[in-house]
């Protein structure tokens, strides 16, 4: 078994995803025939344009696919870290705090060089950090007070940026509108490019330093100790973290890049409990999430590709909450009543056990009526549970359907419930000081689920006594291996309180 | 199991088969206790005992799986304003922009209605428990600026501040200096003297027989319950502290279903 | 570059507005006051509870609340908007908890899941609909406002006499009504929000102040959203709250700092979006983060002046035992 800082497993994950780069890469080679703009294309169909989509045709269409696939795989490399740490909202204060630097870049080129609206936003969004850093140790403000004043004060900084730039000429063709919610139609391929090297470089730097990132994702401390040096780590996962915002931006809009961060990280978490899974399932959901956004972005006339990436995201986690093979809700639910049905089967055996041993085991069958007055119910419920017990063949049925009797199975598992319960008691009142009145709730709870070993463990512990407080015989294995009720001989068959009960043990 | 509308009586507290789960597992597991009234009870146990559990499941801040509770007879709901709470120093923010004498009066609080502001009564009261407590030229203080066993005395005169006739206390001798420690000491005395129930968490084994009337040992389950000198033998001891039960905490833990 | 920032005329930036300009100033500079002051107020209770980024995520996920109402009633008068905003604030506390208590996710996802999510329907919902047909709120709007078209609205008439424009004394009213709350309810405020345990050990149902305080908080939010818009709105929650808590310790001391924030931030905002040609609302913000950087800047050299002091004045004498150790 693999331990978990031994990235065997990873290893194939990655070699699987540098595959899916290199292949998604070549696309990107630059062509020699003029590009076609997304505006230009006029298919009016929903049909054609999906089909248009899909057949990858035209230039534009193609890295608007690629660009969302990479930052799919971005975004959730680097979310799976953020949702492990906890830094969900720092990369919502992060990716708010970009927009200065983007409106700095494209006044510096004066165009929408992706190249300098890059440089731009890492810078304003390192100094964000930076700031969040600052105020939280020379101040006595919180963390979530210091994230939001990063989060508003550079945001405002960079509307007014904005606005500005709306004024000056050529100004309202800058584009820049987009990177609000975000338009992967708009994507060039130098954005391409960037998103292409900012995914291979977070794939190439996790592969690396796997065993790293993880322990100091988990223990810092412990990390710290073993001569890690934890704040370089923590300082390159914001570095890739700034990358991968900033890269992603055009296609998903400040305001929702946070979203592609965590969204698909955190159904991963709920679907796995391995960190290289994790990575895995997050990007694969990124990818799948950016395709669709992508994909509706474009049938549906360029709505902004941003929030449909994002509910695309959101589909899948509650998919992931509620439906989850381990963790869902309604796993959790399945789990829950299946173990109450278990737990009811159980009760009805042992009703029927009881009620054959207040007869010392004469007679074999017990009928409805027995069975209702002695659980105080009525006959259709009686009916239902020996008919569920029959299912599970545990008894069967006489003709007439009135009476039952154990199969094998049944009388084994009949005789352990009690066994338990007698054993319980016993426990509970010489070892362990009970009152007397808690000692049968007690034991009608913990008779469910002691395990095999626990039983042992209580026989020793009781020296193997033959009877329970109150006097009743506890089932011993001879009695379970016996395959069915045996009629008990007078002497040593003891009902409610006849006899005096053995001396208590200590 | 609830415990239908009691008659006011004498007995500061009563607990029957109280359980605590936490997650599905269980830190409380069928306590049963009566304490007696006018007395000073220390309530030890190993980390992780349920001490501090105790106190809020008393109080209503934490959820029971069983059992229940009645404060003077009748349910704690009923009768708050009878229980005066210390609750432990690390749960509130000390940054927070009140001084002392605001931390005092909000023990004022339960008595006045909603949108009531503090009457000239309340804030008597308040300034004579800061007395009591040697706090009072610190009134005006910011509470960020105070020591350990200060801000321990400020929560205690809030607590004096409730006027109540049963105290819980949640570990108020962790981390504070020795001149804190004897007023405290002196306080709770000064409380048994008027009739005062005090049960007090209490971390440090070899304090607890000479601060306490009556001893309360627990871990998981109620171990013992009495005077201190009989209940504090090398046979309980071994029982709270020892592990003996360790067949009863496995099972019980099994109760919350396996591991997802 | 040298285009980006148009030229100062003092005349022009500074006198004009409160001379030939004086209406439309004072109801815009009014606006973003009443703004800065109410969410300031609420803001500090944010900051207490360590929720500021709650209120954040309110702030977004409104604006699906205000498109389904507006949709569903098919007006966009002030009763349907609260009513929106209103759930929308509920059904974000309600599903971040969701998420959190019933699975593993812990609460900072929870919370950026939930209203990204609820942000990003609501935004495609306007989206579709403003290529559908023409819609009160326009996506622009949602994210900085505008406050400036207050001066463009139908004024809000008490009998015959005219008030002023009709978001301005909505606002005012809405700053009013939370002004008397919290003074009424000031004391239960604050125990709730210092000392949760034994809020409830006394009775209180501390539930029901949480859930207050984030209808508060949306209907608020939704008042200021057209003029500010979502983002800045989180803006006001916490800006002036952190000018004021950096500033004084005591809660009164705190909410008064808060509101003279507010104000100085509404007027010299107002001057410097003259001046930049920008959001005014964005403006309003930078100023009042500037604010908040002197006050953090002031905070540390004075600490540190009294430092350099205080050791000059050890140097000459023993420092007594009993001196009361700083809180670290």
């Amino acid at each position: 078994m693999s331990s978990p800082f031994h990235p065997f497993t990873v290893r194939s994950h990655r070699w699987l995803l540098l595959a899916l780069l290199v292949a998604v890469g070549s696309f990107s080679l630059p062509e020699p025939a003029a590009a076609a703009r997304i505006s230009d294309i006029t298919e009016t169909n929903i049909v054609d344009r999906a089909v248009r989509f899909f057949t990858m045709q035209d230039r534009s269409l193609r890295y608007a696919l690629i660009g969302s696939l990479l930052l799919g795989v971005s975004c959730g490399l680097m979310g799976a870290f953020l949702v492990v740490r906890k830094l969900a909202l720092m990369s919502d204060s992060l990716s708010h705090a970009v927009l200065p630097g983007v409106a700095l870049g494209f006044l510096w080129t004066m165009t929408k060089n992706p190249f300098a609206i890059f440089i731009g936003a890492t810078i304003a969004g390192l100094l964000g950090a930076g700031v969040v850093q600052a105020i939280r140790s020379t101040t006595k403000q919180k963390e979530d007070a210091s994230l939001g004043f990063v989060l508003a004060a550079f945001y405002a900084v960079g509307i007014c940026l904005m606005t500005m730039i709306q004024n000056l000429p050529g100004g309202s063709k800058s584009g820049l509108d987009k990177f609000m919610f975000g338009q992967v139609a708009a994507l060039s391929q130098d954005d391409i490019l960037l998103l292409g090297g900012v995914t291979l470089l977070a794939v190439l730097l996790i592969f690396i330093f796997y065993k790293e990132f993880l322990l100091t994702s988990f223990d810092p401390s412990f990390a710290r100790s073993a001569g890690l040096p934890t704040q370089i780590f923590h300082y390159l996962l914001m570095l890739l973290l700034a990358f991968s915002i900033v890269a992603s931006l055009q296609a998903v809009g400040v305001i929702l890049v946070a979203a592609m961060l965590v969204i698909p990280a955190a159904s991963a978490y709920l679907l796995t409990d391995r960190m290289g899974w994790m990575l895995m399932l997050s990007a694969i959901f990124g990818m799948c999430s950016g395709a669709v956004g992508a994909f509706f972005s474009f049938v549906g006339r360029n709505l902004p590709t941003g929030p449909l990436m994002v509910m695309a995201a959101a589909v899948v986690f509650v998919l992931a909450l509620f439906f989850g093979p381990r963790h869902g809700i309604f796993a959790r639910w399945w789990r829950h009543r299946s173990r109450s049905k278990r737990i009811q089967r159980e009760n009805t055996l042992k009703a029927i056990y009881r009620i054959l041993e207040s007869e010392q085991f004469l007679d074999q069958s017990v009928s409805l009526t027995e069975l209702a007055e002695h659980r105080r119910e009525t006959i259709e419920e009686a009916s239902h549970q020996l008919h569920d017990l029959k299912q599970c063949g545990l008894v069967t049925m006489t003709a007439d359907r009135q009476s039952s009797v154990f199969t094998p199975a049944g009388w084994q598992r009949a005789c352990e419930i009690v066994r338990n319960h007698r054993l319980w008691e016993l426990y509970l009142t010489n070892a362990a000081n009970y009152a007397s009145d808690h000692v049968h709730e007690d034991a009608e709870r913990i008779e469910h689920v002691l395990g095999e070993e626990m039983v042992r463990k209580l026989e020793r512990r009781l020296q193997f006594a033959h009877r329970d407080p109150h006097g009743k015989l506890i089932p011993s294995q001879a009695d379970i291996q016996s395959g069915g009720p045996t009629p008990r001989s007078s002497e040593a068959a003891v009902g409610y309180g006849a006899g005096p009960p053995e001396e208590p043990l200590r | 199991m609830k415990s239908s509308a009691g008659t006011e009586t004498d007995i500061p507290l009563e607990v029957h088969d109280l359980s605590v789960a936490y997650h599905k597992k269980p830190v409380l597991y069928g306590i049963d206790v009566q304490i007696e009234p006018g007395n000073l009870v220390g309530i030890v146990g190993p980390n992780g005992a349920g001490k501090s559990t105790l106190i809020k499941a008393i109080m209503g801040l934490l959820p029971l799986t069983s059992g229940w509770v009645k404060v003077f007879g009748k349910s704690y709901k009923q009768n708050c304003s009878r229980v005066g709470y210390v609750p432990q120093r690390e749960s509130v923010d000390w940054d927070f922009p009140v001084n002392v004498l605001d931390v005092v009066l909000m023990g004022r609080f339960g008595r006045l209605r909603l949108g009531q502001r503090p009457r000239a009564h309340d804030r008597h009261v308040a300034m004579e428990c800061l007395e009591k407590v040697q706090m009072l030229p610190y009134a005006r203080r910011q509470i960020g600026n105070l020591s350990g066993g200060q801000q321990q005395r400020v929560f205690l005169a809030r607590a004096l501040a409730q006027e109540s006739d049963l105290y819980l206390m949640d570990e108020p001798f962790v981390g504070v200096d020795a001149a804190t420690e004897a007023a405290i000491i002196t306080l709770l005395r000064e409380l048994k003297s008027r009739d005062k129930t005090v049960l007090v968490v209490h971390h440090d084994l070899s304090t607890a027989k000479e601060y306490f009337d009556q001893l309360l040992l627990l871990n998981m389950r109620l171990i013992a319950y009495g005077r201190a000198e009989n209940v504090f033998t090398p046979e309980i001891l071994q029982t709270t502290y020892g592990g003996r039960l360790n067949i009863l905490s496995e099972v019980v833990q099994t109760l919350g279903g396996p591991r997802p | 570059m040298k285009d980006l920032i148009p030229p100062f005329d003092f005349e022009q930036v500074m006198v004009a507005p409160w001379t030939t300009g004086l209406e439309g100033t004072i109801w815009i500079v009014l606006m973003g006051a009443l703004v800065g002051i109410a969410c300031g107020i609420i803001g500090n209770f944010l900051l207490l509870r360590r929720m500021a980024l709650v209120g954040d995520a309110i702030s977004h996920s409104i604006l699906l609340g205000l498109i389904l109402a507006f949709l569903i009633f098919r007006n966009a008068g002030t009763g349907v908007m609260f009513l929106g905003a209103l759930l929308s604030g509920v059904a974000t506390v309600a599903i971040i908890e969701f998420i959190h208590k019933q699975s593993r996710v812990k609460i900072d996802a929870a919370i950026c899941i939930a209203f990204t999510t609820l942000f990003a329907i609501g935004v495609t919902l306007v989206s579709a609909a403003e290529t559908a047909g023409p819609v009160h709120i326009d996506a622009e709007c949602v994210l900085y406002g505008e406050i400036g078209f207050v001066i463009f609205e139908p004024p809000a008439k008490l009998g015959n006499v005219v008030l002023g424009p009709t978001s301005v004394v909505r606002m005012a009213i809405v700053t009013l009504l939370l002004l008397a709350a919290v003074i009424l309810f000031y004391k239960e405020l604050v125990i709730t929000s210092f000392d949760g345990g034994l809020a409830k050990a006394m009775g209180m149902r501390t539930g029901l102040w949480h859930y207050g305080l984030m209808v508060a908080l949306s209907l608020v939010v939704v008042s200021a959203f057209e003029s500010v818009g979502a983002v800045l709105a989180v803006a006001m929650l916490i800006v002036p709250a952190m000018f004021g808590s950096q500033l004084s310790n005591r809660l009164p001391v705190r909410l008064v700092l808060t509101s003279l924030h507010a104000i100085v931030s509404a007027v010299l905002g107002y001057h410097l979006a003259i001046w930049l040609e920008c959001s005014i609302a964005g403006a309003m913000v930078v100023v009042g983060s500037l604010l908040f950087v002197a006050a953090w800047f002031g905070t540390m050299a004075a600490a540190r002046w009294h430092h350099s002091v205080s050791k000059a004045e050890q140097t000459g004498r023993q420092t007594p035992d009993s001196l009361p150790m700083t809180h670290s």
